[in-house]
């Protein structure tokens, strides 16, 4: 039986990447008009929709806090978005890790919806890449971006942005996401074996495809806020 | 009973909140739509098909602001035992709360399974599909289509807009070559295609808005136009221009004449999707 090549001699892998580069992003943000903010990502094949709503009033009331906003979010995989079906149950909570200025909006809530529509490897960071740019896009203040990657290793190299092949390989994955400015680890989260020596590597190449992420993103939204101005002065 | 006369700039946003008839009532008046449409226009409707890879088959339809995503994933089942030829096609209307504050997250909520429901009616009774196309092996092995309707933007009408996606995946769907080996196992060659299903018809919704005061029938309602009124009508024709469903809601009253008009909207709505999407799949 032969295994795949995840990783050839040269240094290529299965979709032709070298091990340090990204896939392909796609980014746009405003494409909902119900939410009040809204984000589509394309990272390679993976393909996630977030939706902004908020602040607004808070739904029950015994959770309401008297000081800052409460944020929820519910995260729902379409169930034609993997290779084998899977009717996911709909409240699979992931600790998103978003850093906002929740004391701005004392007793209100923020709600945040993340659509899955075609799973390729990379869900997590993906999510947290499209809930910033809808949240920016709603215009709820925030201290930074936070932008998420994920890196591995295969056959002692470390590789950067895993695809749905080399997560389900014996490959670990570890997702990192950081606030760019100043570098902050803000989530750090892997569920497989890493050898500890490894982790260095793997975790600085995945900051620096953060970085990476940031600057793409960051030229998304400036490119959209100068169209709204340019439209607007008109 | 007429509004005092009020600041000009910000007035008419805030009247549309506090009076929402009044607000509508003063557009039907003069014969428009609050969002500019005549009485009788349905909204632009526009077809992308295979928008997701990892689905067999899959279609994205927006209807004005209605966007919804079909995709199809084709599973392997074991047929009926007085049906062995027969696969099986399961169709699923999710409305998530990312298209609309109004919903909530948790089980289905009704309308998505009204919905739902609806358009499985139509699959089963009028035999769109000839199920023993979706057959691998007599007796032992089918093909179960698992269609599910995720909407992402909700403005209204999802009926119509779920039911084209459905028909546009199903055109687009490509099934696997399958085999049953003698283990009882079945094989599918992913690079071996089988040929398109054949639909035995294209059926096509038309819904309608009825509004007692102002009296008048309004074609594709919107959500600000839906919330207004719950009486609804929904006709559902094939693009032949056969009737295969026609649904008028209870609870209010309208004159036969009224009705026909819907029937007439209707089959020139059917036609020009039609034609639509003839253009659109290949």
């Amino acid at each position: 039986m032969s295994r795949l090549e995840l990783l050839t001699p040269e240094g290529l892998r299965v979709d032709g990447r070298r091990p340090n580069e990204l896939r392909k992003i796609i980014a746009k943000t405003s494409v909902l008009a119900q939410a009040d903010g809204s984000a589509y990502i394309e990272q390679g094949n993976t393909k996630v929709l977030a939706a902004v709503y908020g602040p607004q009033e808070v739904r029950h009331r015994m959770q309401i806090l008297h000081d800052r906003a409460i944020i929820n979010v519910e995260f729902n995989v379409a169930p034609f978005s993997t290779s084998e079906r899977k009717k996911r149950s709909k409240n699979d909570k992931y600790d998103n890790g978003i850093k906002l200025q929740t004391s701005q909006f004392p007793r209100s809530q923020i709600d945040i919806y993340l659509q899955v529509l075609q799973h390729d490897g990379g869900t997590l960071q993906a999510c947290i890449n499209a809930a910033t740019m809808a949240l920016i896009d709603a215009g709820i203040p925030m201290i930074d971006y936070v932008c998420a990657s994920t890196a591995g290793c295969i056959d002692k190299q470390p590789v950067l942005d895993l695809n749905y092949l080399e997560e389900s390989s014996d490959s670990p994955e570890l997702t990192v996401a950081i606030l760019p400015r100043t570098g902050k680890v803000n989530l750090m989260s892997m569920e497989s074996r890493l050898h500890v020596d490894m982790l260095e590597s793997v975790a600085s190449l995945a900051t620096e495809g953060c970085e990476q992420i940031h600057t793409i993103l960051d030229a998304v939204v400036r490119d959209t806020t100068q169209h709204l101005k340019d439209s607007l002065m008109q | 009973m007429n509004a005092d006369p009020v600041a000009p700039s910000f007035s008419f946003e805030i009247f549309e909140r506090i009076k929402p008839d009044e607000y509508f009532r003063r557009f039907i008046e003069e014969n428009v739509r609050p969002d500019g449409r005549s009485l009788h226009a349905f909204r632009p409707t526009s077809i992308r098909q295979g928008a997701i890879s990892t689905a067999n088959g899959s279609a994205m339809v927006r209807i004005g602001g209605t966007t919804v995503i079909c995709g199809i994933k084709a599973e392997v089942a074991e047929p009926r035992i007085d049906r062995p030829k027969d696969g099986y096609l399961v169709p699923n209307v999710e409305l998530a709360p990312i298209c609309s504050a109004n919903f909530r997250p948790g089980p289905p909520s009704e309308q998505a399974q009204i919905n739902a429901e609806t358009i499985n009616h139509v699959v089963e009774t009028c035999q769109i599909l000839d199920l023993s196309e979706l057959c691998i092996e007599e007796g032992k092995a089918v093909w179960t289509l698992y269609a599910d309707i995720v909407c992402i933007n909700y403005d209204g009408n999802i009926l119509d807009a779920s039911l084209l996606a459905l028909i546009c995946a199903l055109k687009d769907l490509s099934l696997p070559k399958a085999t049953v080996l003698p283990s009882s196992i079945v094989q599918a060659d992913s690079s071996e295609k089988t040929r398109p299903l054949q639909l035995r018809r294209l059926p096509v919704s038309s819904t309608f808005c009825v509004f007692s005061n102002p009296k008048v029938t309004l074609s594709d309602p919107n959500d600000s136009e839906e919330s207004l009124s719950k009486k609804i009508v929904s006709i559902i024709l094939d693009t032949e221009g056969t009737i295969l469903y026609v649904h008028k809601s209870g609870g209010s009253v309208c004159d036969p004449e009224m009705m026909k008009d819907c029937f007439t909207k209707a089959r020139a709505r059917a036609s020009m999707l039609k034609e639509l999407i003839e253009r659109v799949i290949v």
